[in-house]
Formats: C-alpha cells, structure tokens, sequence
C-alpha cells in the first residue's frame, strides 16, 4: 500500500520553462517571446543584484532619512523644466519668426509639455508622496506649476513673435464692415 | 491668427508678374482681324510671279490692308491704312498682272507694298483725297521688265491725274483737270488714260465727263461729254466705270434701274438696254463683274438684286465696230447671290455663289462648267437667319475645258469671311467681329438656371425645397449614362493631363463666360471665352439703313442675361447661351441697394447735372474752355475683400472706400492743361483735383477708377526743363493718413454723402512711362481679395500689359529704402521711371491691333480674371495677379503624382513582410 510513491520531481527542463522567470514585457510590440526564453537583461539584473548583494548588503534608512531624501528628489522634479527654459529659450529664438513647420512643432512642443506636465502633477509626485512630507510638497507642487507656467509664458512670447496673437487692429479688421452709404448715385448716358 | 490670411495677398502683391511660357498659346486667344473685305479692293494675286501659289488681298472697310493665306485663313500680313475708317471711306487696291507690289490708294496717300511681306515699297501723298488708283497695263516696250506704273486721280481743289512710277513712286506726269467737275474715276486701256469726272448740269442732274490723255506724256487727247440724259441723279446709280480691259466700259442705269447703259470708253455711242422686271419687283441693285486684264476677252457680266431673287446677264463687247451685246442669261434664282470673276489667260470665267451652290460657266458660253452644291457654310447665324452670300472673289483652275476647282471667299450676310473650295467651307474668319462697338461678359444661362433653382430650394419650405431637389436630381439622373460613357475618356484624359476642361455645363472654374459683342453694322455676336474658337451665335438685331450709325451699349443686368440698348431703342434681353430674345424684360432689381436713394447723373450741355425724383440736385460746369474728355464712376459691381491697408507693423490704414466716386477729366484745349476730378456723385462734391498744364490734349488721356484708388496718363508737352514724355498718375484715397484712424465717421453703420461729408486723404505718385496708354481697365475678381493689376493698352505697339499695382502704389518711400514694415508690405522704393516689363505684356508674341476697350470679368475662381479687347482684333486672356493659388497650374504632373502613390502602395506591400519576417528572427535567433 505504501506503494504510493509521490510524484517524481519534474525534470529540469519543465522547471526551466515554466519558472516565472520570465515576467520582461517582449521587446518589440506584439510578438510574443518563445516559451522559456528569458531576457538577457533580466539575466543580467539579476545576477548584478546578486552579485551587489553578495558584496555590501545595503542598510535600509530610517523613515526620517527616506523623507528628507524623498523631498529632496522632488525638488530636483520640480525646479526641472526651470532648468530647460534656458535652452527652450534659445532654441525658440534660433527657430525664427516666420511659419514653418519646424518652428511650428517646435512651439506645439513647448506648449504640450507644461500642459501634460501640469495635468500629470499627481502621479508625477505620488511616489515621492508621504503621510509625513504632504504639507511641504505642497510648497514643491507651486514651484512645479510655476515653474512650467514659465515655460508656458516663453511659449506665449514665441507665438506672439510669431504674429499669431491678435492683439493688433488688423487682426479684427475682418469683423469690422464697411459704411453703407444711404444714396446711391447711377451714371445714365445721355 | 488673422494676419496670415490678410498677408497673403499683400505679400504676393510685391512678386513680378508674369505670362508663363505654358500658358502662353493656350489660355489667351486673339483673331487677326481685318474687317469686312470690300468686293471692290479683293482678288488673289500670285505675290510671286514664279510660283502658282496665290494670296487673297483685301483693304477692307476698316481701313486694314492684308493678305490671306487662302489655304487656311491666317493674315500672312497686315497694314493699318487709315486707323478709324468707316465703309464711307474710298480705298482702292490694285495689282498688276505678274507684279510682286500691290498698290493701295485710301485717304490721300497712295502706297505700293510688296505682295509677299508686306513691306512699304513707296508711298506719296497726293494733294486731296485719293478718288482712284489704277495700274497703267502699258506695254510701252522700254520698260516691260520693270514695275508698272500706276496713275492716280486725286480730288480736293485741284483734281490732278498722276502717273507713278511703278518702282519708286516718282510723279513722271501729272495733269490738272480743270473746272468744276467732281474727279470720279481713272481707267486705262492699252493707249490711253482717261480720267472721268461728274458734271453737274443745272437742273442738277449729272454728266459724265470722259478725258482722254496720252500715257506718256499725259497731255489731253480729247475730252467729250456723255449724253446720260436726266438719268444721273446721284453718282450711286452708276454701275461701273471699268478699268484696265481690253476695252474699258462705263455703265449705268436710272434710279429707278429700269434701264442699264453701256458706253465703251473713248466712243460716244451708248448702248441701252431694258432690264426686265422679274415678278414686278423693284431691282435693287445692279453690279458689273468685268475681268481685269487687258488681254482677256472683253466680255462682262452684270448681275441683278431684287429683295428675293437674282439673275445675271453675259454681255460681249465687239471691239471691231464697238458694239455691246448681250451673248445669255443666267436664270433667275431666289435669294442673294455674288458672283465673282476669274480669268485664265485669256479665257474668263465667272463664278456665281448662291446659298444653296457654286457654279463656274465660261464667258463665252452659258454651259455650266463646274457645279458644286453647297450644305451650309458653317458659321453661326440666327434663328430661321438665311445666311447669304454677299460679294465673292475666286481663282479658277482650269484643266481642259472644264473648271477643276474654284476656291472663292465670299462675304456671308453674317459678316463671316469664308472660304468655299468645291462648295464646302474650308475656314471662316468672323470679321464682323473686327468693328465691335462694345461688348459684355455674361455668366451662361446654364449655370444660371441651376443658381435660380438652388434658390428656389432656399426660399421654399424644407419638405417642398426636398421634393424639388429630389425631382431636380431624377431629372439629373437622365444624363447619367451619358455621363458614365464619357467617364473613361475623362479618366483617362485627366491621367495624362489633356483634360481640356469641359463645356459649359460642366464649367467649374467660370472660364467659360459669354461674350456678346454688338458691331457696327447691327449685329450681336457671342463667343464663349473659355472655347473661343467658334462664334456660339451670331444675330442681327437692329436693322440699320445704310450709313446710319448705331451706338449700342451691351450689358449683362442678371447672370444669363445680355441687354442691348442704345440711344434709339430701350433695352432688349437676349438668352447668353442661346441668343434667343426673351419676350419679358425683367426691370433691373439691384437688391443690394433697394433702401439707398437713387441719384442719377448724366453728362448734360457740357457738363454734368444730377437729379433725385427729377429735381435737380448738383451741377458741375468745367471752368470756361474746357471741354469733359471722360467720366469713369466706379464701377458698380466692385468688391472689395478688406475696408483697410494692413501696414508691416500689423496696424491699419483704412481706405476711404464709397460707391459713389468717379473720375472726370477735363482738358483746356487752348491752355493745354488737363483737369482731373474726383468727384462724390451723390453730393456732387469735389474730393481730389488736380491740374496739369503742358498736356498735349489731341493725344489720348486713359483714366480709371476702382476701389479706393485713381490713375490717368497722358502726354505731357516738353516744358521748361522737363522733356515731353508720357505720364502716369496714380492716386489712392485714405480715410486718414494715421494708422488706426477710421476717420470722422470711425465705424458707423451708414452714412449719407448729402449730410456729411468727409474728405479723403489722397496720396499721389506721377510716373514716367515709355509709351502712351490709350486706355485702361483693371483686373476684376470675385471677392477683391486677389490683388489689382492696371491693364493698359499701348496703341504704338499693339499691345496690352497688366501692371501690377505694387508698382505703381502710391506709398512706395522717396528717396530712402524702405524700412522693414514697409518691406513687409511689399513695398519698394520709389523711382519715377516704370519701364513695361517683357512679362507684364499680356499678348506676348501676338499683335493686338486697333484695341479700342478692354474690359475684364471675374471668374468663379477668386484668383482668376477675364479679359476681353475688342476693336480690330479680339483678344482675350485668363488673367491671376496673385498667381492661380487656387487652381492646379498645367505644370502640375498628375501622372509623377499618381505614380509615386502606386510606388508608396506597392513598396508597402513588398516590404510588410520582409520586416515581418526580421522582427520574427530578431526574438528567435538569439546570438
């Protein structure tokens, strides 16, 4: 009776392939890769974390250190399109006034940034994000917007250099109609 | 956002303008006119003696000397005479047999002009008005080789009869005729000259006066008096004096042409015969065909007109005892006929054109000797119009004894020129066309009725607007096999680009407008601008007593619609396509304007007076000795796509726009000084004059006036320290020089010119240019956007040249580059020299001759403009001052376009797999 032996281990093979492993999203798009293939940068990865962790394991820092880091970071995220404007700057200015296409996607790029940037402002910081540090990330979420309303008014400049802004009276020189003149005068060839 | 759109055509107002080499030939058309050949001034003629080849020569009514290439029409070459000539004008044109001059006698110079080129070989002017020109046939024996000489009678105080040498024009003689006696007309026979001149008797009937020189030395032989009796009432009941035959002949016949009387020069006996009444109606007119040669046999023809039929009598003279008598008759046939002389050595022919047949019989003998019948002669008439011949010239040929072929070009009661060989018509020249008076654009009335029904749709409720438009496109389905028939060939024509664009149904573009030109002799003829090859109807609409003159004026009050009216009669309305009267005349309804007060001005004992309900409003009277030389108002249908000037720096400076300007010119015939006006035609008032003195007045002053701006040109005199030269003013008309500024009445809804009155702020520029315009016009599009070009007519070189405005714009900076705003605008600095650029001129190669008026209509597209020039030659263009920046231009390669699609669609499937296949292996094959 007690010759209900368990099952015999899987062979090495079935463990290969299906170990989880394998969790890397495929490369390229929609072509699945082969059943036990694993990537080479998983591979790496993984070794490289063993490796380190072989070597120095790392001391966890204390919630008090994590926020000061976590603030710090997101300082660094916020002061980051401030540090682009420059460039951003001369860049608009090299592009020209005139309508191109390239200085057109070039000011279509700089208004979509802030734009995006501002409406993403949440899950932006949200890893940064903690019970402890909410009140000061206020402070860090004002200087964000703040900084890509900046981008935002070098985008307005570029455009009203552009000549786009109808702020002049020829802008609203269509909606403006001629007199009617209350006679009409006919020339009858005598 | 709003710039750009305002910009565009400011900016491309500034680029040059120019006729590009592929629309050169194929978007304008011109016809080489002459106008309406005489029977008398037309033959063919071998330019050279060698070769057989034959040219028609005409010196037309108009005054124009040409040669026709009888093979397809085309003036091989043309003189213009006598500019502004009229049917009333004597012109004469004569060739001598073997000769390569054709000498030509019009006004008071006689002119000989080589056959083939049509080079000046001479000319002299004759004291008084040239009253005959014929070519002495001598065969003197010292000169045989050389020119022949021509004699000429010239009227005015002292009649004098000359004879010219042949190859220089050089007086050899000249005789005076003495007295009273009106010169008449020359003739020569193989010995003599005679000269014969009209004696008024008391009664004041007329006498013919015949006298006899001798051709060399030119003294008088004799001199004797036709007994004509009391039959002379008026030189036009003579016949014929005939010229250089073997025995020249005078006819004529009583007023009343019941009687025909033959002379053979140089005898005093007159043969009389009775011309027989045909169905007891009046004959009307009675011509004499005779040969021209001298060596031909001495036989004539004269042909017989009543109202509804004519026939022909063969008469022979019998040079031995110098009698006249009648050899046949050619029956009696309905209708008009021309009948046309030839020779063959010495054989003569004469040909004889009726609308139903040509047919040849010789001189000597009634047979027939070629028949031909004639189906039509392919030119547009109007409806249940007989189109008849009306004078004829043909060349024979000869083999054997019958006639081989016969080339005659017959005048046609339409006014077309054709060219009938063996009875079918070869080419038609439309040289009514040549004395149009005025002329309109018209849209078609195809697409007018469409506009009317698409409305009918907008004004109804919306379920009958569907069931019209359902029944309308039921309808429409009728021609949808058609449609799907004609589909490959569309296809496959616009695949290669031969599209020539379609009729005028299907005229998307409104190229295809209609063009009705009224001609002097009282018809109206259409031609469809965007097909100009064919006249589309033809139809005579005022019946004018010979010598009256008729000044119609064409307009197109609706779309469809053509209304002629002129001094006599009101206003008649023609369909544009068809040309069919239409039987209401629907009162002109300019919606627009139904609440504005009507002014009506009118040019009134030298000046103009304007009136409201019949009461006198306003006056204006030039100052003593001067004379109004023209008023152009603005025109009414003026569009005008922005009220302001957007300067470079984006701000305005608004046009003084009002509907009611015109420009007056006035000259001072004694001061030499022209005056030009701006004037408000509803108040009356004066906005803008200016004078300018050393004018030469006889020369032609052009003005125009569209939108907010003026020109004018004319001939300034040398003066002083400034030289003679031609002038070009240009004036533009602001509501206030300071930008941003609308002016006293800044942005009210309305205005009235009698209450308030504002005044412009006009900015002139004066230039010089190299020629002297005669007139002009502007260029016209649909919505105004498109900028302007100024077309003007250059009389001296036969051309017409489309100025664009940026040129002459009046803001242009003096003495100092422009400044980057004024860049922007397209502005350039000023210099006071405009010469006509090569590409401005709108005609390119063609000659433009005679244009007297040129007028312009927009098209349905807005870059795009029609222009029309009549006078002598038709000439008309599609015109795009802003360039066609809505329309695909012929350059345009639909088949690299739709080959590179093809190649895109066949490399996408070519190499979808082939990356297919590499991303595959790229996960599959590891190392």
């Amino acid at each position: 009776m007690a010759g209900q032996l368990p099952p015999p281990p899987p062979p090495q093979w079935v463990l290969d392939l299906t170990s989880t492993t394998t969790p890397s999203k495929p490369k390229s798009g929609s072509i699945p890769d082969p059943p036990g293939f694993t990537s080479t940068t998983a591979l790496t990865t993984k070794q490289s974390k063993s490796s380190s962790k072989a070597i120095t394991p790392r001391k966890q820092p204390s919630p008090d250190e994590m926020d000061t880091l976590k603030l710090k970071k997101a300082w660094e995220l916020a002061l980051a399109p401030a540090k682009q404007l420059p460039m951003n700057a001369i860049g608009m200015y090299m592009s020209g006034n005139s309508l191109q296409i390239f200085s057109i996607m070039m000011v279509f790029m700089l208004f979509k940034g802030p734009i995006t940037a501002v409406l993403n402002i949440q899950s932006t910081f949200q890893r940064l994000e903690t019970e402890t540090n909410r009140t000061q990330m206020l402070g860090v979420k004002a200087a964000f917007v703040g900084c890509n309303l900046l981008a935002l008014a070098l985008g307005l400049w570029k455009v009203n250099g552009m000549g786009l802004l109808p702020t002049t009276r020829s802008d609203w020189l269509a909606w403006e109609t001629a007199r009617e003149p209350l006679e009409r005068a006919y020339y009858v060839p005598s | 956002m709003f710039l750009p759109l305002i910009a565009v055509p400011l900016l491309l107002a500034g680029s040059a303008l120019a006729v590009f080499t592929d629309e050169a030939w194929n978007v304008d058309y011109h016809y080489a006119l002459l106008g309406h050949p005489k029977q008398s001034t037309s033959f063919f003629h071998q330019p050279n003696p060698s070769s057989r080849a034959s040219l028609i020569f005409t010196l037309s009514e108009e005054g124009v000397l040409g040669a026709i290439n009888p093979r397809d029409g085309a003036v091989v070459w043309r003189q213009v005479l006598l500019p502004g000539a009229s049917a009333h004008n004597a012109s004469f044109l004569r060739a001598g047999e073997g000769q390569d001059v054709v000498i030509s006698g019009i006004g008071s110079q006689v002119a000989a002009w080589s056959a083939g080129d049509g080079r000046q070989a001479w000319s002299l002017d004759v004291n008084g008005p040239v009253e005959d020109v014929e070519i002495l046939e001598l065969v003197d024996g010292k000169d045989a080789s050389g020119a022949k000489d021509a004699v000429a009678l010239s009227g005015g105080d002292h009649p004098l009869v000359q004879r010219l040498d042949g190859a220089t024009g050089a007086v050899k003689w000249q005789h005076q005729l003495g007295g009273t006696d009106a010169p008449y007309q020359v003739s020569a026979s193989t010995t003599e000259v005679f000269a014969i001149s009209l004696h008024k008797t008391i009664l004041g009937y007329l006498k013919l006066k015949v006298t006899s020189l001798d051709p060399v030395t030119g003294h008088k032989t004799d001199e004797h008096m036709l007994s004509s009796e009391n039959e002379l009432a008026t030189a036009e009941t003579i016949v014929t004096v005939g010229a250089n035959s073997a025995s020249p002949i005078i006819a004529w016949t009583d007023s009343a042409h019941s009687v025909l009387k033959v002379n053979i020069m140089g005898t005093k006996g007159i043969s009389s015969f009775e011309i027989e009444k045909h169905d007891g109606q009046a004959v009307e007119r009675v011509e004499l065909h005779a040969p021209y040669h001298l060596n031909s046999l001495s036989h004539f023809l004269v042909h017989y007109q009543t109202a509804t039929s004519h026939w022909a009598e063969v008469f022979h003279v019998d040079l031995k005892n110098g009698k006249v008598g009648k050899a046949y008759s050619l029956p009696k046939l309905s209708g008009r006929g021309a009948f046309s002389t030839s020779t063959s050595d010495a054989n003569v022919y004469f040909t004889r054109v009726t609308r139903n047949e040509v047919m040849t019989v010789s001189s000597a003998s009634h047979g027939i000797l070629g028949r031909w019948s004639v189906d039509g002669f392919n030119v547009a008439a109007g409806e249940g119009e007989e189109i008849e011949p009306i004078h004829a010239v043909s060349d024979v040929s000869v083999r054997g004894d019958t006639v081989s072929a016969v080339r005659s070009a017959v005048l046609l009661s339409t006014g077309d020129w054709v060219l009938l060989r063996d009875g079918s018509p070869v080419w038609d020249r439309p040289e009514m066309l040549a004395s149009t008076v005025s002329a309109t654009f018209a849209s078609p009335a195809e697409m007018e009725t469409l506009v009317q029904q698409l409305e009918a749709e907008a004004h109804s409720n919306p379920i009958q607007a569907y069931i019209h438009r359902v029944s309308r496109h039921l309808h429409d389905l009728q021609r949808l096999p058609s449609f799907i028939l004609s589909l490959p060939q569309k296809i496959v024509q616009g695949f290669l680009g031969t599209s020539a664009d379609g009729g005028i149904a299907t005229d998307s573009f409104g190229f295809h407008q209609i063009i009705a030109c009224a001609t002097k002799d009282g018809r109206l003829v259409a031609v469809d601008a965007g097909n100009p090859d064919k006249v589309l109807w033809n139809q005579q609409v005022a019946d004018l007593q010979p010598g009256q003159i008729w000044q119609p004026s064409v307009s197109s009050p609706r779309g469809g619609v053509i209304e002629i009216s002129s001094k006599a009669s009101a206003g008649v309305q023609y369909n544009a396509s068809s040309g069919e009267q239409l039987a209401s005349i629907l009162p002109i309804d300019l919606a627009a304007d139904q609440t504005a007060q009507e002014v009506k001005y009118t040019m009134h004992d030298g000046g103009l007076e304007a009136t409201v309900d019949s009461s006198t409003t306003w006056h204006f009277m030039p100052t003593s000795g001067e004379r109004i030389v023209s008023l152009v108002p603005r025109p009414v249908n003026d569009p005008v796509a922005s009220i302001g000037k957007v300067l470079g720096d984006r701000r305005v400076l608004y046009k003084y726009l009002d509907p009611n300007l015109a420009l007056l010119v006035t000259a001072n015939d004694a001061a030499r000084a022209a005056t030009f006006y701006v004037l408000n035609t509803v108040s009356g008032a004066i906005l803008y004059s200016n004078v300018h003195s050393g004018v030469d007045v006889s020369s032609p002053i052009a003005s125009m006036l569209s939108e907010n701006w003026f020109t004018y040109s004319f001939t300034a005199e040398a003066l002083g320290d400034s030289p003679k030269g031609h002038q070009l003013v240009v004036g533009e008309l602001f509501e206030s020089l300071v930008a941003n500024d609308r002016g006293l009445l800044s942005s009210t809804a309305n205005y009235s010119s009698m209450q308030t009155g504002t005044e412009p702020f006009t900015l002139t520029k004066i230039y010089q240019i190299p020629e002297a315009v005669s007139k002009m016009a502007v260029t016209r599009t649909r919505q105004g956007i498109t900028s302007r070009q100024l077309l003007a007519v250059l009389a001296d070189s036969s051309a017409v040249v489309g100025i664009p405005y940026g040129v002459l714009d009046p803001r242009r900076p003096i003495n100092r580059d422009p400044s980057k705003d004024e860049q922007a605008e397209g502005l350039v600095r000023y210099s006071p020299v405009i010469d006509f650029d090569p590409k401005w001129y709108l005609n390119h190669q063609r000659e433009v001759v005679g244009v007297k008026d040129v007028i312009t209509s927009p098209a349905l597209l807005e870059s795009t403009s029609l222009l029309f020039a009549y006078g002598l030659d038709i000439f008309g263009t599609r015109l795009s001052p802003s360039f066609s920046f809505d329309v695909l231009g012929k350059d345009f390669n639909k088949f690299q376009m739709l080959a590179t699609v093809a190649a895109l669609a066949v490399a996408t499937f070519v190499v979808a797999p082939l990356v297919m296949r590499k991303q595959v292996n790229s996960r599959w094959q590891f190392m």
